[in-house]
């Protein structure tokens, strides 16, 4: 103050820019611990929350579990606040589960349309634990059975199926439709795997129903190319019915050319390949 | 002003110190409620707010309109897995799902399911993961592994290890579908013959045997066969086949050695091939039983 006084009017104003200055601190350190202690409740009541949903979800689980059978029959007593809530959640996630589990295992999802008049139906396809496509039907049940839409593909004969189907048999119907699209879509998946997993043969030859795969394999001896012919007469099926060899030259080794028609009939091409690899028919 | 800074400076301190360790335990509660094995995936529609009421985040929310709800829900579901059973011809009774691994990329679940196809009983179990791509995901299953309790094991052995290492898992219950049909088809044949010649023919064991036995009163010593077995492929192909097998004292051969009698199984394929199994089968049984044509054996 007295340093104030003897500066004058400047000096006067540095003494007020610092008390504003020290106050300011000691408000922004006030501050500082609001926010802490907002921080601290907003925490408190996260964690509480945890705590009931935790809770409630052990609860459940109980109940759960006394539902697939496996649960202690003494916990299902409990009377406690809400347990007819719990009982219908645990019901309804249960059977949530089975019906996925009915998709997982390929079956057939069905969705009647149209005041039970229609039928909208999922085919799911998988190929050695992959799940690729999916394809749809959408039927007319009365009065008569009609495929009205679908995105089957075209070389498989869904109308005359569908002529000789009736209402009541449509399993049978389906299982036959499902055997084709997998072994479709299996054949498909192998060639996309030959493609992919063997550079050194060549796909010459393919066509859309995947029904006839031309192959460029090299003997081992003067990689003197080979055409190697698989040819799938049995639509129903993802591995071939013929197998055939052709070569410009003197004909190969005709032992070690049965052994790998064998192994190309019995197992997936790409498959088939690798062995033949291995046993050093082909490079 | 000293002492009040200090002052405040400890109570930041402890502030610090507490909103840290309620870090650690809301993250710890975060862990368990992920591990648990229902996750917040089922949540979805009525029962996520019924979880909301029951966490108390909603609690404008009344009972009685939940419970409705809820029941409504329960109700669909049920009719939704009705229909699906009925479509797939496979009853689930229950699945197990442990998830394993969980990021935003991507799933893997343990997961179990039991169930039966009429009275095969099966237990598969396997491990699904699931990795999210740009605009498609992609779902795979690894190290399946199939337990099936049932007769007819022994009929599935080949093709189930075949399986187990294609990881195919629709394929499994195509072939145990079309299987427990055969069998059905099967037990049907048999037990219509056994109807229409009560006095001829007699199925020993349970509606699942693969034989059926053919005796005429008056010639006990005298006996047919009919092995009626179902066989699974590699591939999974399902094949019925039938064998006609005899029973013939040696007395008796030696009197006819014949070839008509050595040769029953044979002459049996040639009249499948020609009149289809089930008329084959009856024609044999009526050549038995010595009953004239379209008589069943109440009428003669």
């Amino acid at each position: 103050m007295e340093r104030a006084s003897t500066k004058g009017v400047l000096g006067h104003l540095s003494l007020l820019e610092t008390q504003m200055r020290s106050c300011r601190g000691k408000h922004q350190q006030l501050n500082r611990t609001e926010q802490l202690k907002a921080k601290v409740e907003a925490l408190c009541v996260q964690k509480e929350q945890l705590k009931v949903e935790l809770h409630t979800l052990q609860r459940l689980q109980k109940v759960r579990s006394t539902l697939d059978g496996n649960g202690a029959d003494d916990e299902m007593d409990d009377d406690s606040e809400n347990a007819d809530i719990l009982q219908l959640m645990a019901k309804c996630a249960r059977l949530k589960d089975l019906l996925h589990a009915h998709h997982l295992i390929g079956g057939y999802d069905v969705v009647k349309t149209r005041q039970d008049k229609g039928l909208c139906i999922t085919l799911t396809t998988a190929y050695e634990g992959i799940y690729l496509d999916t394809y749809h039907l959408e039927m007319d049940l009365s009065p008569k059975l009609r495929i009205s839409r679908h995105d089957i593909p075209p070389f498989i004969p869904l109308n005359s199926l569908v002529e000789t189907t009736t209402q009541t048999a449509l399993r049978p119907f389906l299982d036959f439709l499902s055997q084709h699209l997998n072994a479709f879509t299996g054949r498909k998946q192998q060639l996309k795997l030959v493609k992919e997993q063997h550079k050194s043969v060549e796909v010459m030859e393919s066509n859309v129903l995947c029904s006839v795969l031309v192959l460029l394999v090299r003997v081992p001896e003067r990689k003197l190319p080979v055409l190697c012919i698989l040819d799938y007469t049995d639509h129903s099926r993802s591995l071939p019915t013929g197998v055939k060899f052709e070569c410009d030259d003197e004909p190969p080794n005709f032992e070690q050319w049965k052994k790998s028609c064998r192994i190309l009939l019995e197992r997936p091409v790409h498959k088939a390949l690798i062995t033949m690899k291995s046993l050093g028919c082909i490079v | 002003m000293e002492k009040m800074s200090v002052e405040n400076k400890e109570q930041v301190e402890a502030l610090e110190a507490q909103i840290e360790s309620l870090q650690a335990e809301v993250e710890e509660l975060q862990r368990q409620k992920q591990d648990n094995q229902l996750d917040w995936f089922h949540f979805k529609g009525h029962t996520r707010e019924a979880m909301m009421f029951l966490c108390k985040q909603r609690p404008e929310q009344r009972k009685q309109t939940l419970v409705s709800k809820l029941i409504e829900e329960g109700e669909e579901l049920e009719e939704d897995l009705k229909q699906q059973t009925q479509m797939n011809g496979i009853v689930l009774n229950g699945i197990t799902t442990k998830t394993l691994q969980s990021s935003s990329r991507n799933l893997i679940q343990q997961i179990c399911i039991s169930g039966h196809c009429s009275d095969l009983v099966f237990n598969v179990e396997f491990k699904l993961s699931e990795v999210k791509e740009a605009d498609r995901s992609e779902r795979r299953i690894t190290e399946m592994n199939v337990v099936l309790d049932s007769f007819e094991k022994q009929n599935f052995s080949i093709f189930l290890s075949g399986v187990e290492e294609s990881r195919d898992l629709p394929l499994f219950f195509r072939t145990l579908r079309t299987f427990s049909d055969r069998c059905g088809d099967r037990s049907r044949a048999f037990l219509h013959f056994k109807d229409k010649f009560p006095s001829l023919v007699s199925v020993p064991g349970c509606c699942r045997s693969e034989v059926m036995t053919l005796n005429h009163p008056q010639i006990p010593s005298f006996m047919l066969f009919f092995h009626w077995t179902i066989n699974v492929s590699a591939e999974g192909a399902v094949s019925p086949h039938i064998d006609l097998l005899t029973k013939i004292p040696k007395e008796a051969l030696k009197l006819f050695p014949s070839q008509p009698v050595g040769g029953a199984s044979e002459a049996f394929h040639s009249l499948q091939r020609i009149l289809g199994t089930e008329a084959a089968m009856e024609s044999i049984i009526r050549a038995v039983g010595l009953f004239p044509d379209n008589q069943s054996e109440c009428e003669a």
